[in-house]
């Protein structure tokens, strides 16, 4: 159940003979074979969601998602037939081309968005198929979402960006009551992420890292199982970059966190547990972390 | 929760919502302001109309006069029974009234109406308006020594008895002239040098804004103005040599005088002249004559007897000049009471005649109504039924023109018209049966129309506000995209996010409609000085009282139209806030976040 200490202690500019490990499990030729865009139904052996830690339950799967876009008459297949398997406490990331498809599964994972065909399932119940409701809801509850842009709200400080989760969560009365028991968790947790000299500043005030560490303490506040992250380093420099790296991998490691996290950085997904390459919205590779 | 922080922020940091809640303000208090003048504006109308006018009023179809008055008045109280509170008689006929102001006649075309002085106060607001205070309570039709409004010009007994004094002296005073030769020394002298018996207060009481005139009481002919003037101006020529004396000439001008059109012959004064009365009234009506010579038997002393009491209109006496550039109004005074005027007015009968009256004014009228104060004049009704021949010789039963009556404050006005009309049909009595609703139709309905347009005018205010407020949202949810998303992708329902757009046009309707409120009405409480205000800064006056029929700008202030307004206000900020809302609540979470 417990992640493994050595994948998140690595350093992060570690350049070492692990971070060439993830080899194709199947011969690139045949992953090519089952790729014609027609055959999205048919299996693919090397592609089953395959258990690749033994210790860990399965949090997230996906099961032959497809996705098509429709753009003035024009249908543009963005995922076709993906599956992958995110088990508990697993560091995932999935890397690829702009335009592979990678942020749109990410979506689809986050439910966000529905796929055409095909399923997604956190902890064995389909979740695509949920009612709006029901999968905001989960959002609000299950999974913590970061994004390249950060995406705070502009009107709002450090402090209320971070309890905006817990807002939506409550009514007003609801909220109220419990306002300053989520109130000491939020100033607790942005200063586990260094800002908690910052709470009372807008989002326009603060840098780019500290926007991110901000975005991440919004997404961790309601202690979420499942954290995905669309490129949060993309917008940054490369210290920063792996500053807020470290940060996440640091609090995934303290709160038993399973992470999903796009990015296009070869040396960040070397680092991770498993990962998923996409190319042209067919996983062309999945590799555990054999570490 | 996020609903109402969000609502807040965005209504805390955005200037365009300062935009909307401004156009939403200026909306609420233009209508209230409007609507408020408007409803005082037509209440003060109705008001001033009803209080004039009767309740309900008998009045006889054509040019015919109700007989009987006397039994119809016994049918009337028997027919209303309880609702019935006063009920008066009046005769009304369209007369000419004239006057001299700087030695030229001018002439009046008036209504005049004979009134019975004590019923008619009980049936319409008539006493109030009289601007002498004695006049409210008492006898109408009497000169009164003081009690005169102090806005008028030196009015009443004192008045009368300096100016005939004075025009007594300057008569003898020419008489004298006339027998004997003038010498340049007394051409020279200056008419102020008076004797000693003649009180020392100036040469006319009247020297200052405008001529009273006066009119036949001078000499019989009318043409002591004209002495008069040429008195004033021969005073002031340098003197003449002793072989061109002027007054003789003058003397000759003056008897020529004698035979100016506006000479009123009629007038019964000492030294009247009663063959002109043959010339203008060749076969006067019995009753006339008869009484005509009894007037012409007593000797009338203008310095210590008036004439019959006339009221006029003060639009009539008075000449209210506008000064554009010092934003001040100026009164002429043709009048003023205590002086004497002619009123010619039609004989009753089929072939009517004029009849020449001379009265003197003992007070003015003034209701306001424009339209009654430049047309009213009031008589005895008595003497107008005496003069006209209204008077049948062998009853004594006299005519009237209309019937006034007064209902009960509660009574119900159509009905009791109703009533009357059926105990009054067409067929039998030559009468109409009119409410005071009936009599001024015309005006009441297109007030009220005025009133119609103006609020759909109105609405289309508000309207456009409501447009205002849906393109800002638009542009706010347009603007808000990625923040739509990003609460989406918190977990935020799609109801949440409309009603943080649904909740900030409520906000942004209350904002504005409250403070358009409070504007609104601080800005009718104070509407007669910020009109002054205006029209210090412009050097116009806003609102001329000369021109409306009011003083000053009346309002009404409803609560019901505040709320109304205030309230409409905000369902159509909120209404014009659904669109965007839902606009907002169907955005895609990923197209959302897209933007960058």
């Amino acid at each position: 159940m417990k992640a493994k200490p050595t994948t998140h202690h690595r350093p992060t500019t570690a350049l070492g003979p692990v971070s060439s490990s993830p080899a194709p499990v199947g011969a690139p030729g045949r992953v090519g074979g089952g790729a014609e865009p027609g055959a999205t139904v048919l299996p693919h052996p090397q592609l089953q969601v395959q258990p690749y830690r033994a210790n860990g339950s399965l949090v997230l799967s996906a099961n032959h998602v497809h996705k098509t876009y429709h753009l003035g008459g024009q249908s543009i297949p963005v995922l076709s037939g993906v599956s992958l398997a995110v088990r508990q406490g697993q560091f995932t990331t999935i890397v690829g081309q702009s335009g592979s498809g990678k942020s749109t599964l990410l979506h689809l994972l986050g439910t966000l968005d529905r796929p055409d065909r095909g399923e997604i399932c956190l902890h064995k119940q389909r979740i695509d198929n949920l009612p709006f409701r029901k999968r905001d809801l989960l959002r609000n509850r299950e999974i913590g979402l970061i994004f390249q842009f950060y995406h705070l709200l502009p009107e709002l400080t450090v402090l209320e960006n971070t309890l905006v989760p817990f807002m939506i969560r409550y009514g007003v009365w609801q909220y109220w009551l419990r306002r300053r028991q989520h109130a000491e968790e939020a100033r607790e947790l942005l200063s586990r992420v260094g800002l908690g000299h910052r709470l009372n500043h807008r989002p326009n005030q603060l840098s780019g890292g500290e926007r991110q560490r901000t975005a991440i303490a919004r997404a961790l506040v309601t202690q979420p199982k499942l954290l995905l992250a669309d490129e949060p380093t993309g917008n940054l420099d490369a210290k920063t970059g792996a500053e807020v790296l470290d940060l996440l991998r640091q609090l995934s490691e303290q709160q038993q966190l399973t992470v999903v996290m796009v990015t296009h950085d070869e040396k960040i997904a070397e680092q991770s547990d498993q990962i998923i390459r996409l190319r042209d919205g067919k996983v062309v590779s999945a590799t555990a972390d054999a570490a | 929760m996020f609903k109402l922080l969000l609502a807040w922020r965005y209504l805390k940091t955005r200037f365009i919502a300062l935009a909307s809640i401004i156009s939403v303000t200026l909306g609420v208090a233009t209508l209230i302001v409007v609507n408020s003048v408007m409803s005082g504006f037509s209440q003060e109308m109705t008001n001033k109309l009803h209080g004039i006018l009767s309740d309900v009023e008998l009045v006889a179809s054509g040019m015919g006069e109700i007989d009987r008055v006397d039994e119809k008045v016994e049918q009337i109280k028997a027919v209303l029974g309880d609702d019935l509170q006063a009920v008066t008689q009046v005769v009304r006929v369209p007369a000419m009234l004239n006057f001299l102001v700087h030695g030229q006649p001018r002439y009046h075309q008036i209504m005049l109406i004979g009134i019975d002085d004590l019923t008619f106060g009980a049936v319409t607001d008539f006493r109030p308006y009289l601007t002498n205070h004695w006049h409210r309570n008492g006898d109408v039709f009497r000169l009164q020594e003081d009690g005169y409004d102090p806005e008028l010009p030196e009015a009443g007994w004192p008045y009368r008895r300096e100016k005939y004094r004075h025009e007594r002296y300057v008569r003898a005073e020419m008489e004298r002239l006339l027998e004997r030769p003038i010498s340049p020394e007394a051409m020279s002298r200056p008419l102020r040098d008076l004797p000693a018996g003649y009180p020392a207060t100036g040469p006319m009481p009247s020297a200052g804004a405008g001529s009273p005139a006066n009119t036949g009481s001078v000499s019989g002919t009318g043409s002591a103005t004209g002495a008069d003037g040429a008195l004033v101006s021969v005073a002031k020529l340098p003197p003449l040599p002793a072989e061109k004396p002027v007054l003789p000439k003058l003397s000759v001008q003056v008897a020529e005088g004698e035979g100016a059109e506006y000479v009123t012959g009629g007038s019964p004064i000492g030294r009247g002249d009663g063959t002109r009365e043959e010339v203008w009234n060749p076969a006067p009506v019995d009753a006339l004559a008869a009484y005509r010579e009894k007037v012409q038997l007593t000797p009338f002393d203008p310095i210590n007897e008036q004439r019959v009491g006339i009221v006029v209109g003060i639009g009539i006496g008075r000449l209210r000049a506008h000064d554009p550039v010092t934003g001040e109004s100026q009164d002429m005074f043709f009048m003023r009471p205590g002086d004497d005027i002619e009123i010619t007015v039609p004989s009753a009968g089929s072939q009517p005649r004029p009849i020449l009256e001379n009265c003197t004014v003992v007070d003015f009228y003034s209701s306001k109504m424009h339209e009654y104060d430049s047309a009213f004049a009031f008589l005895p009704l008595s003497h107008l039924q005496k003069i006209r021949g209204m008077i049948d010789p062998a009853t004594g039963a006299a005519t009237v023109s209309a019937i006034q009556i007064k209902l009960k404050p509660d009574a119900n006005l159509n009905q009791a018209r109703d009533r009357l009309r059926a105990a009054f049909p067409m067929v039998q009595y030559p009468l109409m049966v009119q409410t005071w609703r009936d009599q001024q139709a015309p005006l009441l309905s297109a007030v009220e129309m005025e009133i119609t347009i103006l609020n759909i005018l109105l609405f289309m205010i508000i309207a456009v506000a409501g447009f205002g407020i849906l393109a800002t949202f638009f542009m706010i949810v347009v603007e808000k995209t990625k923040d739509i998303g990003i609460l989406k992708s918190l977990g935020a329902p799609s109801g949440g996010v409309m009603s943080i757009f649904l909740a900030y046009g409520l906000s942004l309707g209350m904002v504005g409609s409250g403070a358009g409120t409070v504007i609104g009405i601080l800005f009718v409480v104070y509407i007669n000085e910020i009109a002054d205000v205006v029209a210090y800064l412009s050097g116009r006056e806003v609102f001329d009282p000369s021109i409306y029929f009011f003083s000053s700008i009346p309002t009404l202030l409803s609560p019901t139209m505040v709320i109304l307004v205030s309230g409409g206000a905000i369902l159509i900020a909120v209404l014009s806030s659904v669109l965007p809302a839902l606009r907002a609540a169907r955005l895609d979470p990923v197209e959302a976040l897209r933007y960058e």
